[in-house]
């Protein structure tokens, strides 16, 4: 909205828009994504306490809890996408704008901080794990985006 | 001017004139268009679409010269095709009485694949860089951060810089787009 609103005095406003619009359609895409993992590990956790075929289950748990942390690892990294190019808007938008492109580069922060964590309380997670690693540091690049901006703003 | 980067009523003109190598840049240039219209327009099956495939060269081989308007060639190739997968469609009506009526023309999505390739068109006129960054982040769904690492660009960058190939590409578009001098549009 912030990119569509500065046509005139910005140039690269359309291309801006254009990866909004294709973060926004991505976003959907993962969030439908996380809510199936998410269930189908729930399930195989309900099952894992039934007898028989122990190792067949477990495998099958812990196959499920990995994609339930894939799903929330690639948000936190479109996340920090979101706020890089929030904080971009923010920066060469019309200044009328600049507010709206700032919050959307804070909120952009927090769902990549909220997906960082729900990496991280994912039980096949361990400390060291490379996936652990990428979301924190999505989590870093979106705070880092949305403290530039709204300084500036200060 | 290699064969591939021909304009396409160029590239007609050689193959009338009985080029070879233009024969097989056409083949190459419009088999996937031909072979969208096809699963995704008409949902024919791969061997139904197969059979459309092969017909359909056939008869552009046969009959390009009665082309008169060799820049036409896009539209003339894709009426082709859309007559032969009605025409298959059809014999499985024949052939099985209890099917299905035959899908409405699906009109949205043959204008959605005429738009993606002239897109992709336009697309390849762009430098190198471009085209990388753009199926990166659009095609592959690559973050800035994988783009930034794997190109060795500063990460700040990557979304200004897809931003401006984005308007070299519409402006590409654009030209292709307007109407020739002269035109009473």
């Amino acid at each position: 909205m912030v990119a569509r609103c500065s046509p005139t005095t910005w140039a690269e406003a359309a291309g801006v828009s254009a990866q909004a619009l294709a973060i926004r359609d991505r976003a959907a895409q993962l969030a439908r994504t996380d809510a199936d993992a998410w269930h189908a590990a729930l399930e195989a956790l309900a099952d894992s306490g039934d007898e028989g075929g122990a190792d067949r289950r477990n495998h099958e748990l812990e196959r499920k809890l990995d994609l339930a942390a894939a799903a929330p690892l690639e948000i936190a990294q479109l996340a920090a996408d979101l706020a890089e190019l929030a904080a971009a808007a923010a920066e060469r938008c019309e200044g009328s704008f600049r507010a709206d492109a700032a919050a959307a580069a804070a909120l952009a922060a927090g769902a990549a901080r909220a997906a960082a964590h729900l990496v991280e309380v994912n039980l096949t997670v361990r400390v060291g794990d490379e996936r652990l690693t990428k979301a924190r540091a999505s989590h870093q690049a979106a705070s880092e985006s949305a403290d530039r901006v709204l300084t500036v703003l200060e | 001017m290699s064969l591939s980067t021909l304009p396409d009523a160029e590239l007609v003109r050689r193959c009338k004139a009985g080029d070879e190598d233009a024969w097989n840049e056409l083949v190459a240039r419009f088999s996937r268009y031909v072979y969208a219209i096809c699963t995704r327009g008409f949902r024919l099956s791969d061997t139904d679409a197969e059979d459309v495939f092969q017909e359909l060269f056939a008869r552009v081989y046969t009959n390009l010269h009665t082309l008169r308007d060799d820049a036409a060639v896009r539209p003339w190739i894709a009426q082709l095709t859309r007559r032969l997968c009605i025409d298959t469609l059809a014999k499985g009506e024949r052939e099985r009485p209890d099917a299905e009526p035959l899908p409405d023309a699906h009109g949205n999505d043959l204008a959605e694949i005429d738009e993606a390739f002239e897109v992709r068109e336009a697309v390849a006129t762009l430098s190198d860089t471009c085209q990388e960054m753009l199926d990166r982040f659009f095609a592959r769904d690559q973050s800035y951060r994988t783009i930034s690492e794997e190109l060795e660009l500063p990460a700040g960058t990557i979304a200004s810089r897809i931003a401006r190939c984005l308007g070299k590409l519409r402006i590409e578009l654009e030209g292709r787009n307007q109407p020739p001098p002269g035109s009473r549009e």
